[in-house]
């Protein structure tokens, strides 16, 4: 056994570990298959139909397979083969699936349980052989951390500037890049953009929290200056047909309450056992074992899912299997997993008993919605660049120009094609592809390996 | 004046290619989720263009729960023809889901589609 490797890959998993895994993803299937919670945002809405008895168990299992068969493959598995990492697309979607296709109850964790089983025994088989190859792909994967965490900080800029325009984005983007500099020369152990980021989404929360205050108060006079007394449809009114359908919601998940704070506490231990990412960023920096530094890129990345899972919580009666994503970070900080699984309970009854108040809070603040949808497309963006960009460089130390070559090829052509594989896991995938091959070629005495 | 609106992670790209394409009879707006479900209902616009990551999720989670799933339609990350999407319009669909990454090529498609419907 590779000590060295296993110091900075978790290839292994432990006992306590796999049995975690088998009884969360167990877990999660059982309260996909009540359609309590399921993790694709983009499956949630169909659940009220599924719900109310519209809809029927297959039918909506075949929406749940449609939506999230392409993450599953395109962005769960070559995420976790290329960094060893689990994450939640390999994990709960395909709970997801199962759950809500089991026509049994008890067949449900059955499902689950087994999926769970297939990936900790699969996963940490392949990553063990692959890091055992000529052209160890594996390895020159931790060439992500760098570009993931640099540019990643720039997204609440991004992010201003898409909403608020280009002078606060520039004023943004300098202070941004003040405060890295200033960390870097102060605080050089602590991660450079930390205070950056911070700085950032504070600007934007506070850019649109104002916005917000201001057109409130202008509809208020506008209503005054006419002398009506319609206060706008933004108030609380029980007819509203937004607000019964959110308050049923709510009122539905709070029924079941212990068992959202026993799914908190397993996805909690989970990211404390530090073989799990949330993000699409955090698995490469928990692999590096990098963890607070894949707790603030977690935490930021919350502002963006908050109102969309929320909302869409509040709009289908299902929550997701890991929330508003909190228990990520909190999970990768926690000293023990026994900390983690009570913290990570708690958490969940505060989400849960919260969820009415907070969709009531945001039909009031639009420009607060509108943030979050910035926040999730400047992620998407600066993260599709940090991800092209570090496969390069892992191509780069696996196999210079020739792995170049393949990588960027293959997403040139996953491009051409209409994209089968989704973006952001497209490069990564290509390296996997790209490394394989170039120890294909190693056999057949046509590539030498770059020894690093 | 057939009045398309926008909404999800990409809504002002949509709202950008659409409005470049300069189809008569069709005028398309940046909104939001809970403000264009309100509109459908109320009859002050009669289409939503929802944008996320799945297709499904952010753009169509509130009008799901209230317009109900006859009127809803997510190509998830499939790219329709316009004869599909004319289909669906026929069918009396008013809200559609796509995703983020195939923004370019679904929304010319559907604009066109609602454009020809008149």
């Amino acid at each position: 056994m590779n000590t060295l490797a296993a110091s900075t890959n978790h290839l292994d998993f432990t006992l306590a570990q796999q049995l975690t895994v088998i009884v969360l993803a167990a877990l999660t299937a059982f309260i996909s298959h009540m359609a309590l919670a399921v993790f694709n945002d983009g499956t949630r809405p169909f659940m009220l139909d599924f719900i109310q008895g519209r809809s029927s168990r297959s039918a909506t299992a075949a929406v749940s397979f449609g939506l999230s068969a392409g993450f599953i493959f395109g962005l769960g598995a070559p995420m976790a083969l290329s960094s060893g990492v689990l994450n939640p697309w390999l994990l709960f979607l395909p709970t997801d699936i199962l759950g809500i296709l089991a026509f049994r109850k008890w067949l449900a964790p059955l499902l689950g349980g087994a999926w769970g089983a297939l990936i900790v025994f699969g996963l940490g088989g392949t990553n063990n052989l692959a890091h055992k190859l000529p052209v160890d792909f594996l390895t020159a994967m931790q060439q992500m951390s760098t570009p993931i965490l640099f540019l990643f900080t720039l997204f609440p800029v991004l992010a201003i500037t898409k909403q608020f325009g280009r002078a606060r984005g520039g004023i943004a983007a300098v202070i941004e890049l003040a405060f890295v500099i200033m960390t870097m020369k102060l605080w050089p152990n602590v991660f450079a953009g930390s205070l950056a980021m911070a700085a950032g989404v504070l600007m934007l929360i506070g850019f649109a929290v104002r916005k917000d205050l201001l057109q409130r108060k202008a509809d208020r006079a506008a209503f005054a200056a006419e002398g009506t007394t319609d206060t706008g449809p933004q108030e609380a009114d029980p007819d509203d047909p937004m607000v019964s359908l959110f308050s049923a919601s709510a009122a539905r998940l709070r029924r079941y309450l212990p068992l959202f704070m026993l799914l908190g506490a397993g996805v909690c231990a989970l990211a404390q056992m530090h073989i799990f990412g949330g993000g699409e960023a955090t698995s490469f920096l928990i692999a590096k074992g990098q963890y607070s530094e894949a707790a603030q890129v977690d935490f930021y990345r919350v502002f963006g899912f908050i109102p969309l899972i929320a909302t869409t919580a509040l709009a289908s009666g299902a929550y997701g299997i890991a929330g508003f994503t909190l228990v990520y970070p909190i999970g990768y900080l926690m000293p023990n997993p026994i900390l983690a699984a009570v913290v990570g309970a708690v958490v969940f009854a505060l989400e849960v008993l919260a969820l009415s108040y907070i969709g009531k809070l945001l039909g009031k603040l639009p420009s607060v919605r509108d943030s979050s949808e910035h926040l999730r497309s400047a992620i998407t963006e600066t993260l599709s660049l940090a991800i092209l960009f570090g496969s390069l460089l892992a191509a780069n130390v696996m196999g210079g120009g020739l792995a170049i070559l393949i990588v960027g090829g293959l997403y040139l052509i996953n491009e051409a094609m209409g994209r089968p594989v989704v973006r952001m896991a497209a490069a990564p995938a290509a390296v996997i592809v790209g490394g394989i091959l170039l120890n294909v070629l190693y056999w057949l005495d046509l590539f030498t390996p770059v020894k690093g | 004046m057939t009045k398309i609106l926008t909404g999800g992670v990409g809504k002002t790209e949509v709202a950008g290619i659409v409005s470049k394409l300069g189809i008569d009879g069709i005028e398309i707006a940046v909104s939001n989720d809970m403000d264009a479900a309100m509109k459908l209902r109320g009859g002050q616009a009669d289409f939503y263009l929802g944008t996320c990551h799945t297709g499904a999720g952010a753009s169509l989670g509130v009008l799901v729960g209230l317009l109900g799933k006859p009127l809803c339609h997510t190509f998830g990350r499939s790219v329709p023809t316009e004869d599909e999407v004319t289909a669906l319009l026929a069918e009396g669909k008013k809200v559609f889901g796509f995703a983020i990454d195939q923004i370019d090529a679904v929304a010319p498609v559907m604009a066109r589609a609602i454009a020809a419907r008149g």
